[in-house]
């Protein structure tokens, strides 16, 4: 367990990764965005992200994170912007250094709740990041976990009520049931799922990772307006 | 002062024994830890199977989640085996609770005796020990007997402890 100082600057490196295969396979919307570019490098600064620092070579766990941050919700895109900021600018500026801007108190305040916000989306994913709050504070778990395209779909449809059922996969996803079953039972092994047979009709498949934050502060639709640049 | 129910007491899953061994052991010491909490709170020292499984802890009305037979007694096993829990019959209806065990207790009497200065000295039992029952009690003072600390004696009127 790390608090969650000695964790967010671990985030920090993890976000700072050099990502070879990630900017050839964006390289086109990279170029193309300029603004696109721009705000996030705004962004960069103000999280007090160095788009420009060195990575320490690419490991199968940044990109499995990389994987599950395509997903079309801010705390994910926060983190999948800074690192294209960091390919971006290492790529197309050529390891000019980027001024940052002034970090006034307000700043400094989001940035430092933005960071433990979207640890705690990312825990949704259970990719090596879980915050668990223990009375005022918070402690980082770091268990990596061997989660794939098909395991992470399924967690971000648990994501919406912190549970999910054969059928409610099935609907969404179109699969066959031994597929899904598949899934389930690797997510029980994980100790990311836990199994409640007393649910009405069928099995339901909880993820205790997501039912602390659904008893706790959570981030409303208005408040990621707001705070997306 | 109201009990205070930890988290996994309102997660649905909680109330089902997980198929998966490593998450089934988190979840049977939570279990564990849950059902001593409870009786210390309520100063319960005998629980029957049968009211067991209609008491809040193991029966979440709220949740519409119960414990099922089988895993109350897979917890009070877990309980057993750590030497908190004791079966008063071969047909696991009744058991008594240790949420502090006997060593523990008779650390505690020998303290408040000591502190009292009524060591090397004969006393009946002393008042602020109120509501622990005499099983109990008189397993403590034979745990401290065992220590050399304490001797259980047997009077006309009942039984008394020296302490020394």
């Amino acid at each position: 367990m790390l608090s969650i100082d000695e964790c967010m600057s671990k985030q920090m490196k993890t976000f700072k990764y050099n990502l070879e295969e990630f900017a050839s396979k964006h390289k086109q919307e990279i170029h193309k965005s300029s603004q696109f570019r721009v705000q996030f490098q705004e962004m960069c600064a103000t999280i007090g992200v160095d788009p420009l620092a060195s990575g320490k070579g690419f490991c199968w766990q940044s990109q499995r994170l990389l994987e599950m941050l395509g997903v079309g919700d801010f705390y994910h895109k926060l983190g999948l912007q800074i690192i294209e900021v960091c390919l971006a600018l290492k790529h197309l500026h050529g390891g000019e250094r980027v001024h940052h801007q002034g970090r006034g108190k307000s700043a400094q305040d989001v940035s430092q709740d933005d960071l433990v916000r979207a640890i705690k989306k990312l825990k949704a994913m259970e990719n090596g990041f879980g915050v668990i709050s223990v009375g005022s504070s918070y402690l980082v778990q770091s268990v990596p976990a061997e989660l794939n395209m098909d395991h992470t779909v399924v967690l971000q449809l648990a994501e919406k009520k912190g549970y999910i059922s054969v059928s409610e996969i099935r609907e969404s996803l179109k699969w066959e049931r031994e597929r899904v079953c598949h899934v389930l039972e690797h997510l029980l092994k994980e100790g990311l799922a836990w199994l409640d047979s007393q649910a009405s009709g069928e099995p339901q498949y909880w993820l205790p990772a997501l039912f602390s934050e659904l008893t706790s502060l959570d981030v409303t639709p208005e408040e990621t307006n707001q705070m997306t640049p | 002062m109201s009990f205070e129910w930890p988290w996994q007491y309102n997660f649905p899953p909680f109330f089902t024994l997980q198929p998966n061994v490593d998450t089934r052991q988190k979840q049977l010491a939570a279990w564990c830890s849950l059902a001593l909490s409870y009786c210390r709170h309520h100063k319960l020292y005998t629980l029957g199977i049968m009211e067991v499984q209609e008491c809040p802890v193991f029966n979440h009305k709220n949740i519409d989640r119960k414990l099922s037979t089988e895993a109350i007694l897979i917890v009070f096993e877990e309980l057993r085996k750590k030497g908190n829990l004791e079966w008063l019959d071969k047909n696991k209806t009744q058991c008594l609770v240790m949420w502090r065990r006997p060593e523990e207790w008779g650390k505690l009497i020998y303290q408040w005796v000591s502190r009292s200065a009524m060591v090397n000295s004969c006393n009946t039992f002393p008042p602020e020990f109120h509501g622990l029952e005499e099983w109990m009690l008189i397993r403590s003072l034979q745990a401290l007997q065992t220590d050399g600390k304490a001797e259980v004696i047997t009077m006309d009127d009942g039984k008394g402890v020296k302490f020394f």
